[in-house]
């Protein structure tokens, strides 16, 4: 369980771009009326965007059951305040965990509701696949992505490649929390390989990057992510890429497909692609 | 061509640190860590006084995770800490204020960033046997604030005006400045510490994948060896900018972990380019230190 949080700020409140010049910018925790998954990851006047609701629960050991159990695609029910009985989609997990709800049950959380995820998912596996793990997939996103067995690897659409040399903050972390930003400074490498079109709730690849037990190069590994919040100011930091499946071997194979979004696989809303 | 500084014009301020006792979590007391390949694994890690790993050694080979030569200081207080981190500059002088080794002087070498953010200092080994976890060092900082004035692009960052002197840098006749390092580390090798502060802590080379380490040339990297970083900008956390360039030195040893390796601390850098790095041997801080 988590309750809808309040966004902090440590005075003076600035963030520093890649310029050193510091820019106050809303975006993370809080419920974020006007960013959905389906959005767009970058162009935000904003820091670190994070789509819909964020929640956390304050006594330390329940956050970590609450971001190491939960699962993107787990159901969420708000179970206090106005939006009571309201239910919603996790679609991230960030310093937060990041749920989808209708805009009429945003209308009326409050900074402080309870919201009880039903966690399912973890220890699920590919029987014919045991090299392939599978960090935070919910049985339902997995249903949900259209996966081609091609007999000894498995194909998955993706919207767009990112290449490793990219991947930044989050590699400190293990894999099982929160995500890795992918490094968008270079602006003109984000125009060059489309990756400024990406939206929240994107699948990717990155090729060359084992995520099993750390985030990390090997030349072969393969592991998709997904986008969970938009973009950020801050050097070595972009939109956060949440892994969800991993494997050391190139067992993982992947087609450009523009609809590969958990906004259309999870039913969240229909995209026009 | 030599290269003007301000260094003249730097202040020179006192940082306290204690010998930091190495620490582990706490019930259910766990110990382990896993490799890149998840396996679990229990080895000497950041703090304390390691008297047998030094400036000058292998990177590699050891039994340990990411070890700090020499003695690693930290002050309990988080800003303090802070404060004591971000003012130390490597090649800074450390002198010990109390207990069995109090008059000793060392020399910052390195600095390692979260989940530490230790100070790490040389000391000769028999000054490492008198000393006691919890003694106080005091380093002299100077360095933060130093600046090129005919190289506008670089940043320097916890590079001590002695340092810089003895890395023997020139201008080139394309206005760039040429520095000695003994490798360049490619942007797909750059792990943890990406996204981070670069004013303090440590950017490591990541080394699961051995044999992108031989391609890269990396594989005879020393503790103390002074490396480029390729098509990072540092100037405000490490991040990937094609065509910038960063200069660091090897502050700590392999890791087994996936995304960690030897850490790196940051000493220059430029997003526009403005750095040559120049592959030369023997770059490194003992011969450069006289350590």
């Amino acid at each position: 369980m988590g309750a809808v949080s309040q966004p902090t700020l440590r005075y003076p409140g600035y963030t520093l771009d890649q310029d050193g010049v510091g820019r106050v910018l809303p975006g993370m925790a809080g419920v974020v009326y006007n960013a959905r998954v389906g959005d767009p990851a970058f162009g935000w006047a904003g820091d670190h965007v994070e789509p819909g609701t964020s929640i956390h629960n304050g006594d330390p050991a329940a956050e970590f059951a609450l971001h190491y159990l939960t699962c993107i695609g787990n159901t969420a029910t708000v179970t206090s305040g106005l939006a009571k009985g309201a239910q919603g989609i996790v679609t991230g997990e960030h310093a937060r965990l990041l749920i989808d709800f209708p805009a009429e049950a945003n209308d009326l959380l409050c900074v402080g509701d309870n919201i009880q995820i039903k966690a399912h998912g973890r220890g699920l596996a590919f029987t014919d696949y045991p090299q392939i793990h599978l960090k935070k997939c919910s049985p339902a996103l997995i249903d949900a992505i259209p996966f081609e067995d091609l007999g000894g690897k498995l194909r998955i659409p993706v919207t767009m490649e990112l290449p490793i040399r990219i991947m930044g903050s989050g590699a400190e972390l293990n894999p099982e929390y929160v995500d890795q930003d992918l490094m968008s400074g270079d602006r003109l490498l984000m125009v060059d390989l489309g990756i400024d079109r990406m939206r929240l709730g994107d699948l990717v690849v990155i090729n060359h990057a084992d995520h099993r037990y750390g985030r990390g190069y090997r030349a072969g590994a393969v592991t998709i992510g997904l986008c969970i919040h938009g973009d950020s100011i801050m050097t070595g930091h972009g939109p956060g890429i949440l892994t969800i499946i991993t494997c050391a071997e190139p067992l993982i194979e992947w087609v450009i497909d523009p609809a590969a979004n958990i906004a259309n696989y999870l039913k969240i809303r229909s995209l026009a692609s | 061509m030599s290269v003007r500084t301000n260094a003249d014009r730097l202040v020179s301020v006192s940082v306290m640190g204690n010998i930091a006792s190495p620490g582990f979590s706490g019930l259910p007391a766990i110990p382990y860590s896993l490799t890149s390949d998840g396996e679990p694994f229990l080895l000497p890690t950041y703090g304390g006084i390691v008297y047998n790993v030094s400036v000058g050694d292998s990177v590699y080979g050891w039994l340990a995770d990411c070890i700090h030569p020499g003695v690693s200081i930290s002050l309990k207080d988080d800003v303090g800490n802070r404060g004591l981190n971000i003012f130390s500059c490597v090649g800074n002088v450390a002198v010990v204020m109390s207990g069995g080794a109090a008059g000793a002087r060392g020399v910052v070498t390195g600095k390692s960033g979260r989940f530490s953010e230790h100070v790490i200092i040389h000391f000769s080994v028999a000054d490492r046997e008198k000393m006691a976890i919890g003694d106080k060092i005091v380093v002299r900082s100077k360095g933060v604030g130093l600046d090129l004035p005919d190289h506008p692009d670089i940043a320097l960052k916890s590079c001590s005006p002695e340092l810089l002197d003895a890395l023997e840098v020139s201008s080139t006749s394309e206005g760039k400045l040429s520095v000695p390092v003994v490798a360049v580390v490619p942007a797909h090798l750059l792990g943890a510490g990406a996204g981070l502060t670069s004013e303090g802590g440590s950017l490591h080379i990541q080394t699961a994948d051995r044999q992108a380490i031989k391609d890269a040339k990396l594989e005879n990297l020393r503790l103390g060896d002074v490396v480029a970083l390729a098509d990072y900008d540092s100037r405000f956390n490490h991040g990937y900018l094609g065509g910038a360039v960063g200069i660091g030195v090897v502050g700590q040893g392999d890791s087994p972990r996936a995304g960690y390796g030897p850490g790196v601390t940051l000493l220059m850098t430029s997003h526009k380019g403005g750095i040559t790095p120049l592959l030369s041997d023997d770059v490194n801080l003992k011969p450069l230190l006289n350590l």
